[in-house]
């Protein structure tokens, strides 16, 4: 009985042998994949979480759903004045939350906001197609970054495929993003490290890397699932945020 | 890519402030100074058959599962953003936009053929309101396809996705599968769109809409009841024929036809950027100081 419950413990807290970890997915069953062989992430996802909340660990409130948080260890590297700050944005979260005005969330944001989007893949161009708000993606396949700096909400994003996880390298950010309705915030510095690993047909394990000096004493990670939606006829259908 | 960045940018604000102080060149200059698109005339009415004849000599690439591949970056360059669908003088105002050419191939007056109550409404449009792509609002259909700068056509197992640079991200999937549409209380700025394969041609039909969007600047006008049908034909390797029939039997008298080329960028390596509209945007302010009002649907006569 010790022999099977220490078994079981292994497996469990092997790193990199388990669903639920945040790095190192195992990756189960047959995945679809492209003619050239790399995993078909296309299709129609979403999270189920209440990240776009909080990322952190968060009590229930009035029409906001109690939540695990999504960060590594729970704890953001914050420098002093950035705590001083996200503190702030929290007192002040329902007017000054950028989303709150409607404009495109960033990344990671519109991975966890709570709302489908579409993956459309092709071998030079991996594209995400946010039902939030139109919010589109062009993730450019093995093509570096544009020279220069950019201030672009969502982003100048280019990737590469690691065995069978789609790693995104996203950078030229401007700083009027927020990474939750709790104010957590970053920089012009943010740069996000996407890895988008299947662990079967119908779930990717999504995490984001994220590292901007000039807020954080140290990168750090979010993690999550992106579950298939496999209804009939799902579709995307529209959330025209300022047109209300 | 510095050139193109800075383009982007121009671009970008002179969409912005469309409607106010840019005029860029216009469909009638621009079939000046293209007398041909794919050998075609570059006018609508004269485009349209032989742009058709031409495609019946062309045999298209095809994607692996042999469907026409029509994937690509795509410009627009005789519909110019759509500032207006009809025959248009001229505007001599400063900022005023330039004369045009219809877009309309039928009726052959190139005139849409509404009901006189939706003719003075769309007059009464363009002295009240402000056109609802101005606000960064989505361009409906078929204005996302002669919308200004370019849009990206990927096909993909059961979808065919139509990516848009300008208009602060807009978008359309076009679903192949051939499932049914959404239930008729649904209303969508882009509608829903289900397309299938007529020979060489991408046919797509798109319901669902909203009516909240005008085809042009200048006011022109749909209901919640418009279903578009779109053809899309290529004619040769970097030309498509672009068709749209709209039929709206709460507004128009009978179905009517455009016509316009889409033609294929060709600059290795070119990729749409972001543009970011309502981010920003500070026009909609000015336009209601100017006594426009927001546009909110047809005004159906009692």
């Amino acid at each position: 009985m010790k022999q099977i419950l220490f078994a079981l413990i292994v497996i469990v807290f092997l790193p990199g042998s388990s669903y639920g970890q945040t790095t190192g997915a195992r990756q189960t069953g047959a995945l679809p994949r492209t003619s050239d062989g790399k995993p078909d992430l296309s299709g129609i996802w979403q999270v189920m979480n209440t990240a776009s909340w909080d990322i952190q660990d968060h009590n229930a409130q009035k029409s906001i759903p109690a939540g695990l948080g999504v960060v590594e260890g729970n704890e953001l590297p914050y420098t002093p004045a950035a705590a001083a700050k996200k503190k702030a944005n929290f007192d002040s979260r329902d007017t000054a939350d950028p989303e709150s005005k409607c404009y495109l969330p960033g990344v990671p944001r519109a991975t966890y906001m709570p709302f489908p989007f579409q993956i459309v893949e092709t071998s030079a161009q991996v594209t995400i197609l946010y039902e939030y708000a139109h919010a589109v993606r062009n993730i450019f396949m093995g093509t570096p970054h544009l020279a220069g700096q950019l201030y672009w909400w969502m982003g100048d994003s280019r990737g590469r495929w690691d065995g069978d996880t789609l790693v995104v390298d996203v950078t030229d950010f401007n700083d009027e993003t927020w990474f939750d309705r709790a104010g957590n915030f970053h920089s012009d510095a943010l740069h996000v490290v996407e890895r988008y690993t299947p662990l079967d047909a119908d779930h990717i394990n999504y995490e984001a890397t994220i590292e901007d000096p000039k807020v954080f004493t140290r990168p750090w990670k979010l993690s999550m699932l992106l579950n298939r939606h496999k209804e009939k006829n799902f579709r995307l259908l529209e959330y025209e945020c300022f047109s209300f | 890519m510095r050139s193109r960045l800075i383009r982007s940018f121009v671009l970008t604000a002179g969409v912005m402030t469309a409607a106010v102080v840019w005029s860029p060149p216009v469909a009638g200059q621009a079939s000046k100074n293209r007398p041909t698109i794919a050998g075609c005339p570059s006018v609508s009415a004269k485009f349209h058959p032989c742009a058709l004849a031409r495609a019946q000599g062309f045999s298209p690439p095809r994607m692996p599962d042999g469907t026409p591949d029509l994937q690509g970056i795509w410009d627009a360059p005789l519909a110019m953003g759509f500032q207006n669908i009809e025959d248009f003088p001229g505007d001599p105002s400063p900022g005023g936009f330039g004369p045009a050419v219809s877009v309309i191939v039928d009726p052959a007056d190139g005139k849409v053929p509404y009901f006189p109550w939706a003719r003075t409404e769309r007059d009464e449009n363009i002295r009240r309101f402000i056109d609802p792509y101005a606000q960064c609002l989505p361009t409906g259909v078929p204005r996302q396809m002669a919308n200004f700068r370019t849009r990206q056509i990927t096909q993909s197992r059961n979808s065919i996705s139509i990516v848009n640079e300008a208009g602060g991200h807009i978008y359309r999937v076009v679903y192949m599968d051939g499932r049914p549409h959404v239930g008729p209380t649904l209303k969508l700025w882009m509608g829903d769109s289900i397309g299938h394969w007529d020979g060489n041609t991408l046919v797509i039909e798109t319901t669902n809409l909203n009516g909240r969007w005008w085809y042009d600047s200048m006011g022109h006008f749909a209901s919640d009841a418009l279903t578009v049908t779109e053809r899309l034909t290529l004619v040769d390797a970097d030309t498509l024929h672009y068709q749209a029939t709209m039929d709206d039997p709460k507004v128009y008298s009978r179905p009517w036809t455009i016509v316009f080329p889409l033609e294929r960028i060709k600059e290795k390596g070119y990729e749409q950027m972001e543009e970011a509209c309502h981010e920003g945007d500070h026009d909609a302010a000015g336009f209601v100081l100017g006594g426009f009002q927001p546009y909110l649907g047809p005004r159906f006569p009692r």
